[in-house]
């Protein structure tokens, strides 16, 4: 590969990412699931310690539900309905990129989306079904609160104000200064709710959740477009720009919300609707090392490494490759404009999302439980939490660091040759 | 004292620099302080910092954060990807101090 077409592919790449990474929605999205985060994994511990392996023969049956019970309102509160934190993160944050009073933005966003939430479940009148604010509400909740900010910027910017006679006091006049933007831009959505009311869709919710979220997700939950994720993924981390946070930006609504689907059924006890999901992603790709599931590579050198250069490599990527932070790696081996490498960089990933796609499809290990399990969880540990405590999920991972050994085997083989004859050279011209 | 901000997507790996840069100052008896952060806490956290050195993976980031640097009124640049792949701690304390102006 010469190097006027890798300056060629990077003057593309370095705009895309610049783009996605700097648009105002797509940051505020990723801001405001930032914002989400530590309530989601609040959550998704007690899942764990709800579930955990052999209780459940350990103690009486009517023990255990007490025990699920008496832990299922941390999930509840948190992580089923998620879609919440994400929707004020995502008013509030896009507020503030306005200079606006982000507090505001926040809940103007969500009493927004409340308006367009099916108000009735089953008859009953007065309640708000919690699935409508999880994975259901998930992307209504996005559009919801991406409109209500720029409603809310554009009625502050019109600046209409009530005229008080003279003589009121001025903080009386003020005290109105947020309530008709307020009042407006939430009007707005109460004649969106009745217009949708007469039609066959009935709530907004539905109707985005029918005509966008089911389709996109669908698409989302195969195959093929998580492996077109993945190797975007890679080739962007190969042009030495962060894969990952590109790529997420216009996947994790689609992954959470599969996610939450899964966690939903795994509470039930049904059967887990979906195998790609942000943990898919999380758990059995990117956590294995880091992007291109690095810790392969890292155990790889420790292996076969005869230069110098892979060794100190080795020292250095290695303890941080175990919490999956691999730039010493990605850098210095180096992954980055590496002809020779760009093969089991690109193949490795894909070979694993099918192996683990497969695994998951055919019931050898069962798929996500929608529990989110940090990304800097060490790899084994987090197929075992992330599958819901079941020890396929650590097998599964275990066995798919083996496959990446392998693929790079070959690689890394050259790469050490290479280093290592250019050392012993220069040792030679040195003496 | 010179006051050293980094920054890339979460600032777990520009950490692995903050302790090498640390232990290179000390040896040169510059007294600094260095930190990481995510990306997103950059630009409010610019204003304690003299100098701010973006990971190289967060390089499309440098348009952005140049205009709040230029409101603030420091210097910034991307870290050079070598050094950075190294966990080189003199290489990029070097280069914030040029760009501090010492």
């Amino acid at each position: 590969m010469n190097s006027k077409f890798m300056q060629f592919l990077e003057d593309i790449l370095l705009p895309i990412a610049d783009k996605l990474n700097n648009n105002r929605y797509l940051s505020a999205l990723r801001d405001g699931f930032m914002v989400a985060l530590p309530l989601i994994i609040f959550g998704s511990i007690f899942v764990v310690i709800a579930n955990l392996p052999f209780l459940d023969k350990l103690i009486s049956e009517d023990a255990y539900a007490a025990y699920q019970n008496a832990l299922g309102p941390a999930s509840a509160a948190t992580l089923s309905i998620m879609g919440i934190f994400v929707i004020i993160g995502i008013g509030y944050k896009l507020t503030e990129h306005y200079k606006g009073e982000a507090i505001y933005g926040g809940v103007v966003a969500f009493a927004s989306f409340l308006i367009l939430t099916p108000q009735v479940l089953e008859g009953v009148s007065g309640v708000i079904p919690t699935a409508s604010l999880g994975a259901q509400g998930m992307f209504l909740g996005i559009f919801t609160a991406f409109i209500s900010a720029e409603l809310y910027r554009f009625f502050v910017q019109k600046n209409w104000t009530i005229k008080m006679p003279a003589g009121v006091p001025g903080a009386v006049s003020k005290s109105f200064s947020a309530l008709i933007p307020i009042t407006l831009t939430l009007t707005v959505f109460l004649v969106i709710r009745i217009i949708f009311s007469y039609t066959s869709f009935d709530t907004v919710q539905n109707f985005i959740y029918t005509i966008i979220q089911q389709p996109l997700t669908a698409l989302g939950s195969g195959l093929p477009a998580t492996i077109v994720a993945v190797l975007l993924i890679q080739v962007f981390w190969f042009f030495g720009l962060h894969g990952q946070i590109i790529v997420n930006s216009v996947f994790d609504p689609i992954w959470y919300a599969l996610n939450d689907e899964n966690l939903s059924a795994f509470q039930a006890g049904t059967e887990l609707p979906n195998i790609i999901t942000k943990q898919f992603i999380d758990s059995f790709l990117v956590g294995m090392g880091g992007s291109g599931m690095t810790l392969a590579v890292v155990l790889l050198i420790y292996l076969i490494g005869r230069s110098r250069q892979l060794k100190e490599i080795g020292k250095l990527g290695g303890p941080s490759g175990f919490f999956n932070v691999n730039e010493p790696i990605i850098f210095g081996l180096p992954i980055i404009m590496n002809p020779l490498i760009i093969i089991p960089w690109l193949i490795a990933p894909v070979v694993v999302t099918i192996i683990t796609y497969y695994s998951m499809a055919t019931g050898l290990v069962p798929p996500p439980a929608g529990i989110i399990v940090p990304w800097t969880t060490p790899p084994i540990l987090s197929g075992f939490l992330a599958t819901g405590n079941a020890w396929q999920g650590a097998v599964l991972q275990a066995f798919n660091l083996a496959v990446v050994m392998v693929i790079w085997w070959p690689f890394l083989k050259l790469l050490d040759k290479n280093y290592y004859e250019t050392e012993n050279k220069e040792t030679k011209n040195a003496s | 004292m010179k006051r050293i901000l980094l920054a890339c997507s979460s600032g777990m790996s520009t950490s692995l620099l903050v302790k090498k840069m640390e232990e290179e100052a000390k040896e040169k008896g510059v007294d600094v302080e260095i930190w990481a952060v995510a990306q997103d806490k950059a630009p409010s956290e610019m204003e304690k910092a003299d100098v701010l050195l973006i990971g190289p993976q967060m390089r499309f980031m440098k348009k952005k954060f140049s205009k709040r640097a230029e409101e603030v009124g420091i210097p910034l640049d991307v870290i050079d990807p070598v050094a950075y792949g190294r966990v080189d701690g003199k290489a990029v304390l070097n280069m914030a101090l040029e760009l501090i102006g010492e």
